[in-house]
């Protein structure tokens, strides 16, 4: 019972030490001093105002979109957490709809029912939406995570207090909590890399164009371009959560 | 070992259930505080002079749990040491970051209400003890000692005016706690208006029987007669909400099928499957049904009054036991179902974990251990047992 | 007022100004100064470490630059160099650091190359029971400038 007793002991300590909210408490907070390092090259927020588009018709299912994210954001590879993930549609014969996302793609699809059996079939790549009206800041009870002036949602991970309503408000299952920063944590849109000229790693990493990214308000961007041609929808519209990723081609099953 | 306790799917972040069995205590133990102080007030504003044996006593009930309230918060929380931002910074548009300031405003009201209350015992005890009790009491009673006929009957106007503030903010300490679920539109199962009501009628319903069972259990052990007019008045006031609370928690439900919007599917999978037994038999069966059958006959039944006691006893457990299924159902529940509307998870609660059974059951011990402080420090017993 | 109350208000008023007081030394200066949240915490994720250089860094200051011109016309031009040759940004800055060593495994071109019953039909796929006798892929396909055999 060795284990159960130091379990034990430490869940005695966690509610004495949550309970007194003591000085110690409030010392860790008060290294509110430290000033951020200044971020490298210059990037006007107000210039931009980003987007994304989805084109669900050319997705392959080969995760490499998934599996760069992953690496990219640290996000551990051994959890169930994604910050982007590829779903696999199959309409059935018989109408039944087969719905999976195995390791979030990461590791590809296997055709586990045989093709006779199947009348439809697609990929579907997932992300976090980036709403305009974005209902996990609305919920975050600290001001930890907002949306940036250029169309971003982010996450303090200094600021977080680690409640999970956020994660609880998401209708589209875009947030995770990350258990080595005890806090809520989520795509970026690689914040780290648009702001500095680059793609988010997972358009980068798509060989087939079906995730695509740009500026909304530069009328010649990459995103644009589909907008003003293709019919595109987004992910429960009903919600009136103004998503920012854009889909083409989704299909009625897609929730 | 995962996959069957999935079915469907899942969205691949939902496969972790984020709100555990400590998020379940905390709309039931600020339940039972909302509702112990709205039993309090029935004499305190009402002026139900039935009630007035346990008046006392329940508000220093009210204090005990509240004093808990925050445990199973601050234990969850990712930072505890950060939880005082929500404080700091409240965020307005957030359901939640109301929490800091409506639980201490409730806080100051019942502190003061108590205090205001038994100033006249303070005073006295202060002045008639010598030793550790001397300043013990001396402090309570802030170093000032009048007790005349005005200054008591100032006491008195104002304790009234708190309870008048106490009924709303109860209310609204736990409606509110009812719309941090009603208001998630991305959950079908929580989001609805009715929930902050339905939360607020449970609570009543929760704190009332807990304040029966305390009640019945204090006398017991302390051996002396139960005042059998005013456990009546109690039980008539829990009948009375448990029949609200059923005609909420039902109207939820029939208008959800009636309605039958994209969501129906899951949910009726949710109340057929998931659910199933702690809905309809604990919650609704167990919680609501026999207890209001019990009393019923309680109000036909003449004389025999012990039987009478025993029935009430019993249909308070039943209720408290009742009302922490619903909760049980509406924070697990919820979080059984997918967002994707296609698939269920299933929530297995662990023992020894700092979000675990262990935790839950010692942080719902805590409240007792205050009370019996409590109430040796201020003694409601007076009200209880009255001179023969 | 009551000497008892005036002293129990008193308590309360020293309470509230005990808090604002601590509120105004905790909270971070850059707390609220473009809306509800640290504007400090923009600057600390736009410093995350690029971990994917991108295949132009590749191609650059001649490092690659013969592979990098083949690749670049072939049919696999939309493939990352990283997705099959491992995140390069650390390898970027210093070439001592290297990237994982590529992966030429079977299944692994089949993560694009196998035929699955949900990619598009007219992308190319094989079936891998009966093409190839199980030989790696590289034996008979440049993955620089694949070709059909």
């Amino acid at each position: 019972m060795n284990v159960s007793r130091r379990e034990f002991t430490k869940i005695g300590c966690r509610i004495i030490i949550g309970a007194a909210a003591g000085s110690a408490v409030i010392e860790s907070i008060v290294a509110k001093g430290t000033a951020s390092q200044d971020p490298p090259g210059d990037y006007d927020w107000n210039a931009h105002y980003w987007g994304y588009v989805i084109d669900t018709r050319k997705c392959i299912g080969c995760g490499r979109c998934a599996k760069a994210c992953k690496l990219e954001n640290n996000v551990p590879f051994d959890e169930p957490v994604y910050r982007t993930w590829v779903e696999r549609y199959r309409v059935l014969k018989g109408e039944d709809v087969k719905i999976d996302s195995p390791n979030g793609s990461i590791d590809g699809f296997d055709d586990d029912i045989p093709a006779e059996e199947v009348k439809k079939a697609f990929y579907v790549p997932k992300i976090c939406n980036h709403c305009d009206t974005p209902p996990c800041v609305q919920v975050c009870p600290v001001g930890a995570t907002y949306e940036t002036k250029d169309g971003v949602v982010l996450v303090d991970y200094d600021y977080c207090i680690g409640c999970r309503y956020c994660i609880q408000g998401c209708p589209y299952g875009a947030r995770y909590f990350n258990t080595e920063r005890k806090t809520a944590d989520k795509c970026t849109w690689c914040y780290h890399r648009i702001t500095r000229g680059l793609l988010p790693a997972c358009v980068q990493a798509c060989p087939v164009g079906a995730r695509v990214f740009g500026d909304l308000k530069d009328p010649e961007s990459a995103v644009n371009k589909i907008l003003d041609k293709e019919r595109i929808n987004v992910l429960k519209p009903d919600l009136g959560t103004k998503p920012k990723v854009y889909y083409v081609g989704l299909d009625r099953e897609v929730k | 070992m995962m996959e069957s306790l999935i079915w469907g799917y899942i969205y691949p972040n939902e496969a972790e259930i984020q709100w555990s069995i400590l998020i379940v205590l905390y709309p039931y133990i600020t339940g039972l505080v909302a509702g112990a102080f709205i039993a309090s007030s029935l004499y305190h504003v009402f002026g139900k002079k039935e009630i007035k044996p346990v008046a006392r006593f329940a508000l220093l009930t009210a204090l005990s749990f509240l004093l808990v309230a925050t445990m199973p918060l601050l234990t969850h929380l990712g930072h505890p040491e950060r939880g005082i931002e929500i404080m700091f910074t409240p965020h307005v548009t957030s359901a939640m970051s109301g929490f800091g300031y409506i639980y201490s405003f409730y806080l100051i009201v019942v502190g003061l209400e108590i205090w205001l209350s038994f100033r006249e015992d303070i005073v006295k005890k202060a002045l008639n003890s010598r030793g550790w009790k001397e300043v013990l009491y001396s402090a309570l009673a802030l170093f000032s000692y009048d007790i005349s006929e005005k200054a008591l009957h100032e006491d008195e106007k104002l304790a009234k005016r708190l309870a008048i503030i106490g009924i709303p903010s109860a209310a609204f300490l736990h409606g509110y706690v009812g719309f941090i679920f009603g208001g998630i539109k991305a959950n079908p199962w929580w989001s609805t208006p009715l929930m902050p009501i339905i939360f607020l009628m449970s609570a009543i319903v929760s704190g009332i029987a807990l304040l029966i069972l305390l009640y019945i259990a204090s006398m017991k052990i302390r051996k002396h007669a139960i005042d059998h007019k005013c456990l009546h008045s109690l039980a008539h006031y829990l009948w009375i909400f448990l029949i609200l609370d059923f005609t909420l928690e039902i109207l939820e439900i029939i208008s959800m099928k009636y309605e039958s919007l994209e969501r129906i599917d899951i949910i009726n999978r949710l109340l057929s499957d998931k659910i199933a037994t702690t809905f309809y038999g604990v919650q609704i069966g167990l919680g609501i049904f026999i207890p209001f059958i019990l009393i019923l006959l309680v109000g036909i039944i003449k004389n025999r009054e012990t039987l009478k006691m025993i029935m009430i006893a019993i249909s308070s457990i039943f209720v408290v036991i009742g009302v922490f299924a619903m909760r049980w159902n509406v924070v697990i529940g919820g979080q059984e179902i997918s967002k994707s509307l296609s698939g269920t998870n299933t929530y297995v609660p662990v023992f020894f974990n700092l979000e675990g059974v262990l935790p839950a059951i010692i942080i719902l011990l805590i409240p007792f251990i205050i009370l019996s402080v409590l109430t040796y420090i201020l003694p409601p017993w007076k009200d209880m047992e009255p001179e023969e | 007022m009551q000497p008892h109350l005036k002293r129990v208000f008193m308590l309360l008023v020293i309470a509230i100004i005990g808090f604002v007081f601590v509120r105004s030394l905790i909270v971070p200066d850059s707390f609220g100064e473009y809306g509800w949240y640290r504007a400090n915490s923009v600057n600390d994720i736009r410093n995350f470490p690029v971990k994917h250089a991108g295949s132009a860094s590749c191609g650059d200051e001649s490092c690659h630059a013969a592979i990098y011109s083949i690749w670049k016309d072939s049919g696999h031009k939309t493939v990352n160099c990283e997705t099959c040759h491992g995140a390069s940004g650390e390898h970027a800055n210093n070439i001592r650091i290297l990237p994982t060593p590529a992966n030429d495994s079977r299944d692994f071109c089949g993560l694009c190359h196998f035929k699955r019953v949900a990619r598009p039909e007219n992308f190319p796929q094989i079936d891998p029971e009966i093409h190839g006798e199980n030989l790696q892929c590289t034996y008979c396909h440049n993955p620089h400038k694949p070709w059909f055999v």
